[in-house]
């Protein structure tokens, strides 16, 4: 008996790094879940492997920036698994899809724009396709991922961060226009995390660990619990909160 | 096979209200509870119930405000089962006759020093008193009630500025605990039915602030406590999480 047991949850970016741990805490305690990554043979792959251990998973190809996939997203799902009962926004332009660190002004324009599009609109997109059918029920469990950088004003990084900040926006007020429609919607803020350790070496990784209190390199699994708890009827009475999961480094 | 199967942990306040919520919920979870709370009788009620729905709690009856009974606390958990997993400081003046609702200028010193007294220097002592147990284990998850009003700033100076000194305190303890694998955290609930006795229609007041448009319960509290007792919150520290129906958004 899982914490999830025949929860329908999509976990946007699921194919790799944070976002496929979360499908893999969320399988096992019982969740059927849904992979949608732009890389479809990645998602296929992590999906299989999911099945192989005997959960039920499904992958899609899906940009969350591009309106008709996140429809399809959530119409698949509802084809597939009957229902949406939660929404892991995870997907961003973050680690493995490469962007420019460097000062505001050699940021580029268009580099700017897709930043914006995927890790903000592409939230908007998803909830905006997923909510019908969770105001239909009554329920819903949404969460977005945002990011312990929002809290530190983490430098040459000026796109990703206010992204993020838009992320903790957004979800403050979509808890308040969904409440009454049984949804609830809340942010998880990572810290610095060790989501890919093949071109990234581990250590890299370990920028933050002398600010944390807890003196190590974030790990994926380490923000499983916290998905698992918002995914949850434990989190019913929660709504509109961001919690920092990062070791302790930002205190909110 | 339950979140918190084999943890000790200490409730302080645990006799009735929302630490009654938290140790029913930890003993469902598999935790053995101390309830660590000034009124005994009410303690050793909900003690019974634990019991009698299959749990296991140990009565230690404690004033939090005073270092000696706080250390006999800890002592008990530590004679009785021999370890201290978890401590949730609950405990609290919060409402008539001991926190008295007005402007400051009514507050008279000596209420604001007993409102501090147990609001504030209680988790202090209640966490000196357990630390050198979870250091030395290596373990330990510590979680301080705080209040939605902290972050509205509604309802009376005393009592919100006891509410704030504990985020402080949490914020703080966390730096310095988390090499010892200890985390701290604060869970601040909003407005909740916690008195039986009281004009239930008094908790109707908040309701319109929330997303979620009903009275709060004790109950809708335990989730959060059980997260931050579990394991599953090992390597978050030092946060404040609002649990109140969406109201105040942090
Ligand atoms: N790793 C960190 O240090 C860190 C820190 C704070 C926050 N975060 C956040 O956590 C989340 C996951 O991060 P991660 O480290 O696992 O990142 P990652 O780069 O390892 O994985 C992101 C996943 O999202 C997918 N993706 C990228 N663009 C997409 C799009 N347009 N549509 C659909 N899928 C897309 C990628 O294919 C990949 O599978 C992100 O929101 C990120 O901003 C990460
Ligand atoms: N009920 C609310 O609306 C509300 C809202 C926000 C925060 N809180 C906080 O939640 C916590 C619990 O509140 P509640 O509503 O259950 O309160 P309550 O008054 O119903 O219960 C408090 C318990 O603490 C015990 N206690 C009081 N002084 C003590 C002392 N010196 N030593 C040991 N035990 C002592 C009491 O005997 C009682 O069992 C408090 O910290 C309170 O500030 C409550």
């Amino acid at each position: 008996m899982g914490r999830l047991d025949d929860r329908v949850i999509i976990v946007t970016g699921g194919a790799a790094g944070i976002g496929r741990a979360f499908a893999g805490g969320f399988v096992r305690e019982g969740a059927k879940v849904v992979l949608a990554d732009i890389n479809g043979e990645q998602a296929e792959r992590s999906a299989a492997e999911l099945r192989a251990e005997g959960g039920e998973a499904m992958a899609l190809t899906v940009d969350v920036s591009d309106q008709a996939q996140t429809e399809m997203m959530a119409s698949e799902t509802i084809a597939g698994f009957g229902k949406v009962d939660g929404l892991v926004n995870n997907a961003a332009i973050a680690i493995r899809v490469k962007h420019t660190r460097a000062p505001l002004e050699e940021i580029p324009l268009d580099e700017f724009d897709r930043m914006l599009a995927v890790n903000l609109k592409g939230v908007f997109l998803c909830c905006r396709a997923v909510l019908p059918a969770m105001k239909e029920r009554g329920y819903g469990k949404i969460v977005n991922i945002s990011s312990g950088t929002f809290f530190n004003g983490r430098e040459n990084l000026v796109h990703y961060v206010a992204s993020k900040g838009g992320v903790i926006a957004f979800t403050r007020v979509l808890a308040r226009e969904t409440g009454d429609a049984g949804v609830r919607v809340n942010s998880i803020a990572p810290g610095l995390t060790a989501s890919e350790t093949e071109e990234h070496d581990i250590e890299e990784f370990a920028a933050r660990v002398p600010n944390r209190a807890i003196k190590r390199i974030e790990m994926p699994e380490d923000l499983v619990g916290a998905g698992i708890f918002f995914m949850s009827a434990e989190s019913d009475f929660i709504s509109g909160q961001t919690l920092v999961v990062d070791g302790g480094v930002a205190v909110h | 096979m339950g979140k918190l199967d084999e943890r000790v942990i200490i409730v302080t306040g645990g006799a009735q209200g929302i630490g009654r919520a938290f140790a029913m919920r930890f003993a469902a979870e598999g935790a053995r509870v101390v309830i660590a709370d000034v009124n005994g009788p009410a303690s050793e009620k909900t003690a019974a119930e634990i019991g009698e729905a299959g749990g296991e709690a140990l009565v230690a009856v404690t004033d939090v405000s005073d270092a000696d009974s706080a250390d006999a606390m800890a002592r008990a958990a530590i004679e009785k089962w021999g370890r201290i997993d978890g401590l949730v400081n609950n405990a609290a003046y919060f409402q008539r006759p001991q926190v008295t609702v007005g402007p400051v200028e009514e507050i008279t010193p000596e209420e604001w020093d007993s409102v501090m007294a147990v609001n504030v220097r209680g988790p202090f002592l209640c966490c000196r008193a357990v630390l050198p147990y979870m250091k030395e284990r290596g373990y330990g998850k510590i979680v301080n009630i705080s209040s939605g009003t902290f972050f509205s700033g509604r309802s009376t100076t005393q009592y919100v500025a006891s509410k704030g000194a504990v985020i402080g305190m949490t914020r703080t303890l966390a730096r310095e605990t988390g090499d010892f694998g200890i985390t701290v955290n604060s869970i601040a609930p909003g407005s909740t039915a916690s008195d039986p006795e009281r004009d239930q229609s008094r908790y109707e007041g908040r309701v319109p602030d929330r997303a979620i448009k009903r009275v709060e319960r004790p109950e809708d509290l335990a989730g959060a406590g059980v997260f931050l007792m579990s394991s599953d919150s090992d390597f978050m520290t030092g946060q404040t999480m609002i649990v109140d129906g969406g109201a105040a958004l942090n």
